[in-house]
């Protein structure tokens, strides 16, 4: 991997309000989002945005409603413009470049998946899928094979012709991945994409989206208000609060060393047997009789039902054949509980 | 001895008024008062000091009349202007509707009826709303008033696809600009609340009589606005998501506008065209006033001459003529908006 990351943001503000652009003295001041509310009547969106995308990872950001999440995203491709501050896709700066530039890098560098969808009502499936191609001006022979395939692989073949009022919101979406998918860019942006869906669903194109990603090694941005799909899908885990990054990093270093008390709140609710996985919680091999081997990536749960809830227990940790390190179940019990700063 | 000459005393402009003396020529209601021997400003205790009340004390005032007579004389005055502006722009109009005329009246009827009849089968695909249509062209040839209804419809199809012609651009680009907008709502809200008669004073000063453009010009003024407004409301009522996405896969303004929001507009589109319709079939009855052929000339015929008979059978043909137009387009409208839900 280069050292230039595929995307970067860098001092990214953006200030809603007619006076935006005077704004930005205030808020590098220190102004906060209330205080600027009250006193000037413009809302701070974002501040001191800094964010490396790396090539071929998920990035996920995650916050509560409101916390400029989905506006964050909107800057990647410049649905909405920043009030200061840089961004820089393949090195390229995005605010410097012209109506039809920026056009042609919305078409083969980016796509996007929505949260509602967003399909267009009136154009069959196929021509949905389509859509990308046709405004590079592909033509229709190759777009529709190309759509086709697409389909096929997110799992709808056979609904080619159906619209998409005929589909369910899982289906739907399944549309929407395969739109973005078929326009053959490096990087997907996907604004709150499953959260429309109903938990089964969304397990399942969570699924869906892991696996085409260990085949594609697309650059994705996923959006979320879910930390338990956050940390399902993150290789790099951001966490926005009131606008601000407050906290990020690997998703598993988050869970164990929360940086700040609106995040140990937020990680004390999650099922961390599921999302811990060995590898975090491992010590250095040392000698001893091991019960058994176990995988790096396994999750704690599956530890748990391995060794029948007897803490006894040590296994040895396996990573592509070779013994990493081991793990003691009083360890992984103690991992299991949630270090809160006001306990500690 | 009028009410108000206290006042101009007072202020002392009776020399300029020239001591009540009129010389302004006497109204309709002065000659009534003088051949009844009465003094017509007793007729109220305290009149309002309107124009005409205080022309009786002050004859260098002028009379309401002056005014509705400077707004004749202006208009005239700038009528030749105008006309010289405006006749050659309408001029196809003209030959459009004395073109459909011919057109419509030349064509044999067994002809003619069989091409309607296809025309409401391919724009509604509704097999009762064909017949329909079938048998009320059918009726009214049987009494006769084949002739003038084909004048009727003529005028319609070509004052409805010039509303449309117009009326959609203009209500695309008030959809894309908000101070368009605001300037041209107030024109429309004028438009359609103007008496429909009013319309024609002016146009009968403009063009002759005998020119049909004066009555398509008349028709199509009143007929244009509920398809700009449509399209306008349906333009901004696209799902703003939709337009995100289109803009995020790098759609530009005409792509945006042709594949997402012309096609999502449609069926609102279409309602406006169906009042549009509905609205030409209600102007071309008054504009039989200034000359439109058509069934209204028989209604007008009825309430001149007070021939009842002549005049409901017209009126019940405006009325089939309306139902055909508005079942047929509305079928229409709802196999655009089936399109895009259909099971």
């Amino acid at each position: 991997m280069s050292d230039m990351p595929k995307v970067r943001l860098s001092g990214l503000y953006k200030i809603f309000g007619a006076r935006h652009k005077d704004m930005m003295p205030h808020v590098k001041a220190g102004m906060g989002k209330p205080e600027l509310l009250e006193t000037h009547g413009h809302v701070l969106g974002l501040q001191n945005i800094n964010v490396d995308v790396q090539a071929g990872e998920i990035t996920v950001v995650m916050g509560l409603s409101g916390s400029g999440k989905s506006t964050l995203i909107r800057h990647l491709n410049r649905l909405i413009d920043p009030t200061d501050g840089e961004i820089l896709i393949d090195g390229i700066d995005v605010m410097k470049l012209s109506d039809a530039e920026l056009r042609k890098m919305r078409q083969d560098k980016m796509s996007m998946v929505f949260q509602k969808f967003a399909l267009l009502p009136h154009r069959t499936v196929l021509q949905n899928a389509a859509m990308a191609l046709e405004v590079q001006g592909v033509d229709e022979a190759t777009r529709n094979a190309e759509g086709m395939k697409w389909l096929a692989r997110v799992g709808l073949d056979g609904y080619e012709n159906h619209f998409p009022a005929q589909l369910s919101g899982g289906m739907q979406q399944r549309v929407g991945i395969a739109r973005a998918l078929t326009a053959n860019t490096d990087i997907m942006l996907m604004d709150e994409a499953f959260s429309a869906l109903d938990p089964l669903i969304r397990t399942d194109m969570q699924n869906l989206l892991l696996e085409l990603q260990e085949e594609l090694h697309k650059t994705i941005v996923f959006i979320t208000h879910d930390l338990d799909e956050a940390l399902k899908l993150a290789d790099h885990l951001v966490i926005l609060k009131d606008g601000a990054v407050v906290q990020q990093g690997e998703p598993q270093g988050i869970l164990l060393n929360p940086s700040d008390p609106y995040i140990e709140d937020f990680v004390s609710d999650i099922n961390r047997a599921r999302v811990l996985r060995v590898r975090s919680v491992m010590q250095p091999l040392s000698k001893g009789k091991f019960s058994a081997d176990v995988d790096a990536n396994d999750n704690l749960e599956s530890l748990i039902a391995l060794s029948g809830g007897d803490t006894k227990h040590k296994y040895r940790v396996m990573e592509d054949g070779e013994a990493v390190g081991q793990i003691d179940m009083r360890d992984l019990v103690v991992a299991l509980v949630p270090r809160i700063s006001s306990a500690a | 001895m009028a009410f108000y000459d206290g006042l101009f005393r007072l202020l002392g402009l009776e020399d300029w008024c020239g001591g009540g003396a009129s010389d302004a020529p006497l109204s309709m209601a002065d000659l009534l008062a003088q051949s009844n021997g009465e003094d017509s400003a007793q007729g109220a205790f305290f009149p309002f000091p309107s124009l005409d009340n205080l022309n009786e004390s002050c004859g260098n005032l002028s009379q309401t009349r002056d005014l509705t007579k400077g707004i004749e004389d202006g208009f005239l005055a700038a009528k030749p202007a105008l006309k010289s502006v405006l006749d050659p722009i309408t001029q196809p109009l003209s030959w459009l509707l004395d073109g459909a005329l011919w057109t419509f009246s030349a064509t044999p009827w067994f002809i003619m009826v069989p091409i309607l009849v296809a025309i409401a089968w391919f724009a509604s695909r509704s097999k009762p709303v064909t017949i329909f249509v079938a048998f009320s062209i059918l009726l009214l040839a049987f009494v006769d008033h084949y002739d003038v209804a084909m004048q009727t419809l003529s005028i319609i199809f070509v004052c409805t696809g010039i509303s449309i012609v117009l009326g959609v651009p203009i209500g695309i680009a008030m959809s894309k600009s908000d101070r368009l907008q605001r300037s041209v709502v107030p024109i429309l809200d004028l438009l359609q609340t103007l008496p429909t008669f009013v319309y024609l004073i002016p146009l009968i000063f403009l063009f002759s009589v005998t020119e049909s453009k004066l009555y398509g010009i008349a028709i199509i003024l009143y007929a244009i606005v509920p398809v700009i407004r449509l399209t306008d409301l349906g333009i901004r009522l696209v799902d703003q998501d939709v337009i995100e996405a289109a803009n995020a896969f790098g759609m530009n303004s005409n792509q945006k506008l042709l594949k997402v929001e012309l096609p999502l507009a449609l069926p609102n589109i279409m309602a406006g065209v169906n009042q549009t319709i509905m609205m030409s079939l209600a102007m071309v009855v008054i504009a039989s006033l200034v000359s439109a052929p058509g069934l209204g000339v028989n209604v007008l015929r009825g309430i001149r001459n007070l021939e009842l008979g002549v005049g409901i059978v017209a009126g019940i043909g405006i009325v089939l003529l309306a139902v055909i137009l508005d079942r047929v387009s509305k079928a229409a409208l709802s196999r655009v908006d089936m399109t895009h839900k259909s099971h």
